[in-house]
């Protein structure tokens, strides 16, 4: 059998997508070991492949882990692998789409804000495992001449992400990773929170935007403009945009800037 | 005496250990004397405090860079996307080997995480041999490749494993790294003879070795890396030591990892088969 049949039965058999025909027919082209029929090679391998996956999301996603406890959290992630499919060489790259499962796993729906606080955990982690980036080159920008400023674009730092719930999920998270947070009761209702994720040097950091601060933060996120910006009616209490600019790339919430195309003529 | 100063040359020599996390600190404060240290490449193709962690123990020690995720004998098109990751960490830590295994890890686009076995064909042996050799070209040097131990074998093989491995070597001209532990239980589990094994290799080629630890499930052994180094494995290194003499040694601990104490001890002991080796 040429390598590609192989390796396409084995994948499946691995992956414990194979067809009770596809198994016997890979089953054929193995040689079982003294101690250990082919057969029960194969499911070895899929237990392993199994193993490895769940304890990825396990450590990915600690929080929802402890929320529910190990037997929910397993039932969760087994529904979760009939369908997660792996595309990176990367473990660390798996599991990007629990959140949004589950939010469609209705035997979790009890627990209306485990999928935000999922969302934030891994926002989280790709925070904790974003390039390292340097602070803003300020002699680069100074280097811009005046009448380019409108076409500057600031960059939040690499990995950093905004995600805002209904839920107090910051508490909730802190509670259950930090081992001095105070564990006093959690007040759902208490109201929507906004939350910037993103990487102070090594420290991974959860702020709370204001009001304010979170509209600006969203339109530096998606690569608006600086003049548009400040043509843009923001309430800013009193402060400007050109004031702020200085605060946050100090703060280190501002971590690059490259110039947007000139329209053409 | 190690910790003295800032590392530049890349060489590597004695016993080492794998570099795991939970050792981060008490190598960060104490800087033990242990000669080198194996980084897990996957682990540090990001950024943050892991690369950090490397990047402040490479200016002490000596680093080798084993990975599990080029998948060279997957017919899927090598991931350049990976391979330049792989790239800019070998020139950001400059190691003395890069390894990766004889193995795949996907297919279609979808990762399995778990190296599987190759055929020992020689359709298989073209295929692996072209790639190592382009993974070569792209790092600018000779890579390591490492010797699995597969639950299960192809039938229809053209090559005995060692065969395949001195082969795929001479024709990649690439290095090998030897699993000894794999080697001990491949040969309990597939019934063969593991000093035919190291017998066959070409010893110029094997530029490192690796112990670790197996447990048994049933009849099988499978190769864990959970526990320590085994009487069995012990006594096959010594036999490898007969036959590749001063190759560096890694002592491999990946599940129920445990103090670094226990890690140096086993090291030791590996130091001390090799000194009787130097003695006349």
């Amino acid at each position: 059998m040429k390598l590609a049949a192989l390796q396409q039965l084995f994948a499946a058999a691995a992956l414990g997508t194979a067809s009770a025909s596809e198994q016997a027919h890979l089953e054929a082209q193995l040689q079982g070991s003294r101690v250990l029929p082919a057969w029960q090679g194969i499911e070895a391998y899929r237990t392993s492949v199994d193993g490895k996956l769940r304890r990825s999301l396990e450590q990915i996603y600690p929080v929802c882990h402890r929320l529910v406890g190990e037997d929910f959290f397993q039932a969760m992630a087994s529904a979760f692998l009939e369908h997660g499919v792996s595309r990176s060489p990367d473990l660390g790259d798996y599991g990007a789409e629990f959140p949004a499962f589950l939010s469609d796993f209705s035997p979790a729906w009890s627990l209306a804000y485990l999928a935000d606080v999922a969302r934030l955990e891994w926002l989280w982690h790709r925070a904790f495992n974003a390039p390292d980036q340097p602070r803003l080159d300020l002699e680069a920008l100074a280097r811009v001449p005046p009448e380019h400023w409108d076409r500057l674009v600031f960059r939040l730092p690499a990995g950093a992400a905004l995600i805002a719930s209904d839920y107090p999920i910051h508490r909730i998270w802190e509670i259950n990773t930090v081992s001095t947070a105070c564990h006093d009761v959690i007040d759902l209702d208490q109201g929507g929170i906004r939350i910037l994720v993103w990487r102070d040097g090594h420290s991974t950091r959860l702020d709370l935007p204001s009001e304010t601060e979170w509209k600006l933060l969203q339109a530096f996120a998606s690569g608006v403009p600086f003049g548009e910006l400040c043509r843009q009616d923001f309430d800013l209490s009193g402060t400007t945009i050109a004031e702020l600019l200085p605060l946050w790339v100090q703060r280190g919430w501002l971590r690059d800037f490259d110039l947007q195309e000139a329209a053409a003529p | 005496m190690r910790g003295a100063g800032v590392v530049t040359d890349s060489s590597i020599q004695g016993v080492g250990l794998g570099l795991r996390p939970p050792h981060y600190a008490d190598i960060l404060r104490s800087w033990p004397a242990i000669p080198w240290f194996e980084a897990l490449s996957d682990n540090y193709l990001g950024g943050g405090l892991p690369l950090h962690h490397l990047t402040r123990i490479r200016e002490r020690y000596p680093i080798t860079l084993h990975g599990v995720g080029l998948s060279l004998g997957s017919v899927d098109p090598l991931n350049q996307a990976y391979l330049q990751r792989l790239k800019v960490l070998v020139d950001r830590v400059e190691p003395s080997f890069v390894s990766d295994h004889l193995a795949w890890v996907s297919h279609g686009g979808r990762y399995f995480h778990d190296l599987a076995p190759l055929p020992y064909t020689e359709e298989a042996l073209e295929h692996v041999a072209e790639r190592i050799q382009r993974v070569q070209d792209v790092l600018g040097r000779q890579i390591l490749i490492e010797n699995l131990s597969p639950y299960v074998r192809f039938a229809g093989s053209d090559y005995l494993e060692w065969e395949f491995l001195s082969e795929l070597a001479r024709r990649a001209d690439c290095s090998l790294l030897l699993d000894v532990n794999n080697v001990f239980v491949n040969a309990f589990n597939h019934g063969f003879d593991p000093l035919t094994y190291l017998d066959a290799l070409p010893a110029e080629r094997v530029k490192e070795m690796h112990l670790a630890g197996y447990e048994e499930e049933g009849r099988f052994l499978f190769d864990t890396h959970g526990r320590a180094v085994q009487d069995g494995v012990w006594a096959l290194y010594r036999q490898a030591l007969q036959r590749f003499e001063q190759v560096p040694t890694l002592i491999e601990w990946d599940a129920d990892i445990p103090a670094l104490e226990v890690l140096m001890a086993e090291a030791a002991k590996a130091e001390a088969l090799r000194s009787d080796r130097l003695l006349p």
